[in-house]
């Protein structure tokens, strides 16, 4: 049908990002054993301590099986044969802008992410990764000011070991799971945020992901710290070339909020998802969860996930404070071959916690979209409430939509409401636009742009248009 | 402008014929009320004019302003200046009117080479469309629809027809679903809006609506073919007859159901 | 038979290999299906995702028996279950094994057969479809049912016949001195244009200890109509496993409706499978449980071709340290177009040591459907409560009142006035009993 072939020509345009940068690579031996961990932790300076994390997790990665519980069938990376660090060989000295390759500030250029703080979007501070290292981090001085600390992890594990000792594996357990454990033994670099008592970060932090070589996996660490009544706001992209190869991105993000403070984290995915036929794109393996630890905190994750051949995601948030509040937002949109499994866990344990859901699934192509959440309402938590909406749209009759909710409540005093739906785009609503003078591309823009509404408006307004360049959609204009 | 030349349409797919030879001539500046009883085939006429993609011609042809439109795709006859109020109107969930109506307006302007209005001017621009079916602003940012009760539904058509501005507008039992201060409402605003360069088709199954629009001409259409045409006064004998006297006309050829 | 794969036996292995042997043995094909599935499957255990929430360790550490072994009494005073539109259709089972004795049948009209299956083993539907319909991969329940079984109920219909009373098929279970295992088992086979209600009740007459599979294959064919209520009123020391499928033809209906009241642990696993386009399909469920009590719900609703209804209601209660699972799985297979699927779970959580998991699930792959579902878990309304305060009631019988509403959604559409009305006595003993949210001493 044709409308099908219009939506088609909307979700599936043609990647944009699939270009690669020709730069030199520090040589790196390929595989994985104790050695590696150990030269990686060498190569980036670490501290004992960092290396004595990295081996524990290996060890207890080594113990641990692949999971395949997940809705989505694909072949296994091959660990033995994958890079695990990989940083160019002109590796600048991450405190000026002259010093980062050229090639590689094009390559941001290119991403629509200049690094040049004048030519940037004011307000958003940038630490841009490239393969495994940070290669420049904006504003810096800025955010110093206002006290708060933004800058790759490696030079964190160097210049602030207290905090990354006492935060980093504490959301995210070393043994948590397969994917987790090896970013654990291997991750190469990342953001870490503070935000102070007291403090409102003065713009929004972003971080831009860019894998570049084709036999390196990806393994990024993000640790966020909101202190007492502090707030930030923090943005993800993630771009790659195109690749007949698939490649592994792997990341651990966590996330700590204690009492009143707030983390709001977007993430805009768009790696390279592979061709018609499922050959190349990104394995998209990513341990998220963030712990509301303090009364009156708040964790919000908003996704719009549209890129990778796999994706298995489920930013989560662990609500241990009273009156703790956690969000997750998401659009996710596969097309062609693509896979995702996708969703998120609300954990409740303090009492009078809150939890939203609201996931909106597109599946169109040859696609498997599925939603997969766990609401859980502890035995303590008392007047917990939970709500979630999981719409699933079909484009096709070659895609699939599934929806696997785990709820689980201990606690009579807690309310848990669910709902999911499946439908598609109707003729008649088509019509109707078109009969109001829309041309049926648009017409089916539009019912898309409203099906995900909820959640776009979610995202920073700086990134809200990016947001929809990537739906392909024309979202609402500034009025209403 | 618009003319009706022996139509035959059906369910497409279906092989049902619905449409069984519609002659109809519609001239700029006229009211024209077509009229009869449930599943004659009204509503289909409606639809069949603003490119429903449900239903195939089979047989005959539309013109307007002398140019067949049958090729055309809705879009590009609402483009052209049709305007079909529906008779259900379609909910779409988190897409406001405004956004609608500003895209609708904007294409057709860009169409017609009419001057786009920006969004600022725009917003001025419906406003005060809002009064003439009074309208509460806060609609304006409403999903298209959802939610609404049926007699906002039917005056958010009517906005739509004032905002839009057609050359041709179908009313697809516009009244159903009114009471009677909205009705004075919706018909006050229809009138206000016809004007002598366009041209405004009722469909009802009731007088009721006529006694507030005073068509030009009566149509009454039974098992897919206008079987009597007449001036107003047409109406008020069917709303005192009803339509049964009728029937044998349309059995005249032994062949219609 | 081929070589068992290395599994550690359970003692439902046990059990099958040293089942007594009978010279005229029936079915001894399907028997050693049974084997060969209980002979390459471990007992599930908590580790495997569709027995994440339900623990079988307590069963798997039963010491069941042979019931020959097994010291049971005799059933007594069971003429009170009798149903009164029945008295002319009715087959009790004791045990698993068939009672003539208590049985009345005959009282149908023409084109109608029911008895006991291994009289109608000779029946060409029985021959053409039992364990034909059976379709629950390496389950060792079934297996071990498969292999054990050798008679049951059978109901069959022929073309255009019409079932004048509801048939009820009696399972009881007595009292025993070592716990014991049933394995009862239905064909129920409903041709073209036929009609019939079915009431099919489990009732433990002591508290003993037994384990019970009944295994039940259900075929309706074009323009058939079958409306089938299951009662669980087991033993609260029994564990209930029950294999329920259904396969639905062109313009068909199956309607069922499953009321869980007993045993200390219960597994339901009812399916309906779409056979063709034109049908409306209702697997209703309602729950009240307490004490001790787990009362999972495993369904499949499978959506195979276009143009379906189907409805799903799953109503639970839950008080004490009780602990209820539901996973509502609904399919829509490719190309299955224009399916309007509604599912709906509704959970009453009232105690504090109560727990409530559920998991309803839809996997769509068909484009022009409509499905949706919705699960909640909570207590009751404190607003409703307070209204109904307000107009006098006391807290406790404020609660009782909506419990009572809340539940006797599901029975509703229960057909037969004597089932109606002995469920809304069940409703109504549980909402008084446990109008006070229990905590366990």
């Amino acid at each position: 049908m044709s409308e099908t072939k219009a939506l088609e020509s909307m979700i599936g345009e043609e990647y944009k990002y699939g270009f690669t940068t020709d730069v030199e690579y520090e040589d790196f031996p390929k595989g994985l054993n104790e050695d590696i961990v150990r030269l990686i932790s060498e190569k980036k300076d670490e501290p004992e301590w960092m290396t004595e994390f990295r081996l524990k997790a290996y060890r207890s990665w080594l113990e641990m099986e692949e999971p395949s519980w997940f809705n989505a069938t694909y072949e296994k990376p091959k660990f033995d044969t994958l890079q695990y660090y990989s940083a160019p060989k002109n590796k600048p000295k991450l405190d000026s802008l002259d010093d980062v390759d050229p090639k590689i500030r094009e390559t941001y250029e290119k991403l629509g992410i200049p690094l040049d703080e004048q030519k940037m979007l004011a307000g958003v501070a940038v630490d841009a990764v490239f393969d495994s290292v940070s290669i420049f981090t904006t504003f810096k001085e800025k955010l110093a000011e206002a006290g708060v600390i933004f800058c790759s992890i490696s030079e964190a594990v160097k210049n602030h070991p207290d905090l990354v000792k006492k935060y980093m594996g504490s959301v995210v357990p070393v043994r948590d799971n397969f994917y987790a454990a090896l970013n654990s033994a291997v991750f190469s670099d990342g953001s870490f945020c503070y935000v102070p008592k007291d403090t409102i970060c003065p713009m929004e932090l972003s971080t831009y992901f860019r894998i570049n070589n084709m036999n390196s996996g990806q393994f990024e660490r993000t640790l966020i710290i909101a202190e007492e009544n502090s707030h930030v706001s923090y943005l993800e992209g993630c771009t790659a070339p195109m690749y007949d190869e698939h490649q592994l991105h792997a990341a651990v993000v966590e996330l700590v909020a204690l009492d009143n403070a707030e983390i709001k984290y977007s993430t805009i995915q768009n790696w390279y998802s592979g061709d018609e036929d499922g050959k190349g794109g990104i394995y998209n393996f990513v341990t998220k969860r963030g712990a509301c630890r303090g009364k009156n905190s708040k964790i919000s994750w908003t996704q719009l996930e549209t890129g990778s051949a796999v994706t298995l995601k489920y930013p989560s948030v662990i609500l241990q404070g009273d009156n703790s509040v956690g969000e997750f937002f998401s659009v996710a949109v596969t097309n062609k071959r693509q896979q995702a499994d996708t969703g998120t866990k609300m954990i409740h344990i303090g009492k009078n916690t809150k939890s939203t859901i609201i996931s909106k699934g597109i599946s169109a192509g040859n696609s498997n979209n599925s939603y997969r959440g766990e609401v859980k309402i502890s035995k303590k938590a008392d007047n917990a409430r939970n709500y979630s909406q999981c719409d699933s749209m079909l484009i096709g009759q070659t895609c699939g939509a599934h929806t696997f909710p785990y709820i689980e409540s201990a606690n009579p005093t807690g309310k848990i409401e669910h709902e999911a739906t499946t439908s598609r785009v109707g003729e008649d609503q088509i019509f109707y636009l078109q009969q109001r003078g829309i041309s049926e591309d648009d017409a089916i823009s539009l019912i898309v742009n409203g099906f995900c509404k909820e959640v776009l408006k979610e995202l920073p307004m700086e990134f809200a248009v990016e947001a929809n360049k990537l739906l392909g959609i024309k979202l609402e204009g500034s009025v209403g | 402008m618009l003319e009706l030349k022996d139509l035959h349409a059906e369910v497409e797919g279906e092989g049902i014929e619905i449409l069984k030879g519609v002659n109809l001539t519609i001239t700029k500046g006229e009211i024209h009320a077509i009229m009869g009883p449930n599943g004659s085939g009204k509503s289909t006429l409606a639809k069949v004019v603003a490119g429903h993609p449900q239903y195939e011609v089979t047989k005959g042809d539309i013109l307007f302003n002398g140019e067949s439109i049958l090729e055309m795709d809705p879009d590009e006859r609402a483009h052209a200046g049709i305007f079909l109020a529906f008779q259900y109107p379609v909910e779409v969930p988190g897409v406001t009117n405004t956004t609608l109506l500003r895209e609708s307006y904007n294409t057709i302007a860009a169409s017609r080479g009419r001057e786009e209005l920006d969004p600022l001017e725009f917003d001025d621009y419906i406003r005060e469309k809002l009064d003439l079916v009074e309208m509460n602003p806060e609609f304006l940012e409403r999903s298209v629809n959802a939610g609404f009760s049926g007699g906002e539904k039917k005056r958010n058509e009517i906005f739509q027809m004032a905002v839009l501005q057609p050359s041709l507008s179908l009313l697809d039992e516009t009244d159903s679903g009114l009471d009677i201060d909205a009705l004075r409402v919706v018909s006050d605003g229809i009138n206000k809006l016809h004007g002598e360069d366009d041209g405004v088709v009722l469909i009802t199954h009731y007088q009721r609506l006529l006694n507030y629009i005073i068509p030009d001409h009566v149509h009454v259409m039974i098992a897919g073919r206008i079987v009597k045409s007449g001036g107003k006064e047409l109406a008020l004998e069917l709303e005192e007859k009803g339509y049964d006297w009728l029937e044998s006309l349309a059995t005249v050829n032994g062949e219609a159901k | 038979m081929a070589h068992p794969t290395r599994i550690e036996p359970s003692v439902l292995h046990e059990l099958a290999m040293n089942r007594p042997v009978s010279k005229d043995r029936l079915w001894t094909g399907i028997a050693e299906e049974g084997m060969l599935t209980l002979n390459s499957n471990e007992f599930p255990d908590r580790k495997i995702e569709e027995w994440k929430f339900t623990n079988l360790k307590e069963l798997k550490r039963t010491d069941f028996v042979h019931l020959d072994k097994a010291g049971v009494s005799p059933a007594t005073d069971i003429e009170k279950y009798f149903l009164p539109e029945s008295d002319r259709s009715r087959l009790v089972f004791v045990n698993g094994y068939f009672e003539e004795k208590y049985s009345s049948i005959g009282g149908l009209g023409k084109g109608v057969t029911v008895g006991n299956l291994a009289k109608y083993a000779g029946d060409e539907a029985v021959k053409e479809y039992l364990n034909r319909l059976v379709n629950y991969d390496n389950d060792v329940f079934t297996a071990y049912n498969n292999l054990m079984f050798d008679d049951g109920a059978y109901i069959h219909l022929e073309k255009g016949a019409k079932a004048e009373a509801p048939i009820q098929i009696l399972n009881i279970y007595t009292d025993s001195e070592q716990p014991y295992i049933a394995s009862p088992r239905m064909l129920v086979i409903a041709e073209e244009d036929s009609d019939l209600t079915i009431i099919e009740d489990h009732i433990g007459l002591s508290d003993n200890r037994y384990l019970t599979i009944p295994v039940c294959e259900v075929k309706v064919k074009q323009r058939a109509h079958i409306h089938h209520v299951r009662i669980q009123r087991d033993s609260l020391d029994a564990f209930h496993l029950s294999r329920p499928i259904t396969y639905v033809e062109k313009n068909s209906e199956y309607h069922s409706y499953t009321i869980t009241l007993g045993a200390k642990l219960s597994r339901n696993e009812p399916r309906v499978i779409q056979e063709d386009e034109e049908v409306d399909f209702t697997l209703d469920g309602l729950v009240l449980i307490d004490g001790d009590q787990v009362a999972d719900t495993h369904s499949v609703m499978d959506h195979r071709f276009s143009h379906a209804t189907s409805h799903q209601l799953h109503k639970v209660v839950v008080n004490g340290s009780a602990h209820s699972i539901f996973n509502g799985k609904i399919f829509v297979r490719k190309d299955a177009q224009k399916i309007d699927s509604f599912q709906e779970n509704r959970n009453l959580l009232l105690s504090i040591d109560g727990l409530v998991n559920t998991k309803p699930q839809l996997e769509i792959f068909a484009d022009d459907v409509l499905c949706s579902h919705g699960a909640t878990i909570g207590q009751l309304d404190p607003e409703e409560v307070f209204y109904l305060q307000s107009r006098g009631m006391t807290e406790e019988k404020a609660k009782e009142v909506l419990t009572y509403a809340f539940a006797l959604e599901t029975i509703e559409n229960v057909k037969v006035d004597s089932v109606h009305k002995l469920l809304i006595e069940e409703v109504y003993r549980y909402t008084k009993a446990n109008s006070k949210p229990k905590v366990p001493a």
